[in-house]
């Protein structure tokens, strides 16, 4: 079903549904709730500005999640160019008292620890993270939305719970 | 040979096909130390998706956000010409750079479509973009294309009486 993205009716059901998905996108991108929803309000006034015509909601839906996941993803560059400065005076001791994880690992982990680690993530591993675990997109989907290859989305999505493993144990311990 | 992180995260993902589903299946179901590692990669995933935004947090963003676009984008299109306050700058005669322009029209006159007759407007009558037209005009251009001057230039001409009121936030003062 064709749609265009400045009808208000159409926008309507869009925002319904794909308002939840890019919320999510774009706080797990920049755990900042209030950011969050400047970005998804950008996103969503930039859908409806443009009036573009979509083949399908899902169509429309990538569209949206691509801006979100771009502006989040800038949002985040440009706070921490913003912080660099500041951390540099700082001169962070590094806390890596890693231990090998031997014993039995439950992961009941709080689900701020589980925010800190994915917020650590290299931004390559953050955003397919986050678009598989939060936005609910298969690897196909991904790919769409990242125009990478679906065997580079499979990587990247172990690659991401590698060091979710990784980070979380080294919390743990 | 037993199966590795990266196998066991796609068949996780649902994304293995066969025959390798299969494959990992039957592997599963003889090998303890594969086993466990799956259910850890299992609650590692799980782990991960239950630290998920909240719906709540989700439903307030969402209704602020409808609200501004409601008032924004939903009204931009809508709002009909004579109901809209026009920004126009007038440095020819005002001291501020800016005021609103309210403009009355005495009556309104729209073409119907078919007959191409002009009709007076009377007060049952809706009018929209869609039904109001500028007398002169020929194209589908709704009143919206035309600027302020052009407007109470074509109803000037034809002999309507156009009652500019200006309103400023301070008041008007009129060069001496
Ligand atoms: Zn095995």
């Amino acid at each position: 079903m064709e749609m265009r993205s400045g009808d208000e009716a159409a926008f309507r059901q869009v925002y319904e549904q794909v308002f939840p998905v890019i919320m999510k996108v774009a706080f797990h991108v920049t755990y900042n709730l209030d950011v969050s929803e400047d970005i998804c309000q950008d996103a969503f006034v930039r859908f409806f500005d443009k009036n573009m015509v979509f083949e399908t909601l899902d169509d429309a839906k990538f569209w949206l999640i691509r801006v979100t996941k771009n502006l989040a993803i800038n949002q985040i560059k440009r706070k921490a160019r913003e912080t660099a400065s500041l951390e540099k005076l700082k001169q962070v001791t590094p806390t890596s008292s890693y231990k090998d994880g031997a014993s039995e690992l439950l992961f009941q982990e709080s689900t701020e620890s589980v925010r800190k680690a994915v917020a650590q993530l290299p931004e390559k591993y953050k955003t397919v993270i986050v678009l598989k675990e939060y936005a609910g997109l298969d690897y196909q989907q991904i790919s769409k939305v990242l125009s990478i290859s679906e065997s580079n989305v499979k990587v990247r999505v172990h690659r991401a719970r590698k060091e979710l493993e990784a980070i979380l144990r080294r919390e743990d311990s | 040979m037993c199966l590795d992180d990266q196998i066991l995260n796609t068949y996780l993902d649902g994304e293995l096909a066969e025959p390798f589903k299969s494959q990992v299946e039957e592997h599963l179901g003889y090998c303890n130390a594969c086993r466990e590692r799956y259910q850890k990669l299992q609650n590692l995933k799980k782990t991960i998706d239950d630290a998920v935004l909240s719906d709540e947090d989700i439903a307030s963003r969402q209704e602020n956000v409808m609200k501004m676009i409601e008032n924004t984008c939903f009204k931009r299109k809508k709002i009909p010409f004579f109901k809209r306050q026009l920004r126009i700058n007038l440095p020819a005669f005002a001291t501020v750079a800016a005021a609103f322009v309210f403009v009355f029209v005495g009556s309104i006159v729209y073409i119907n479509k078919e007959s191409n007759a002009f009709i007076p407007a009377n007060v049952d009558n809706p009018i929209d973009e869609s039904n109001v037209n500028l007398v002169n005009e020929k194209s589908q251009k709704t009143i919206d294309d035309y600027s302020l001057e052009e407007i109470i230039n074509s109803l000037d001409k034809r002999g309507y009486t156009v009652d500019l009121k200006l309103k400023s936030v301070e008041p008007v003062k009129f060069e001496e």
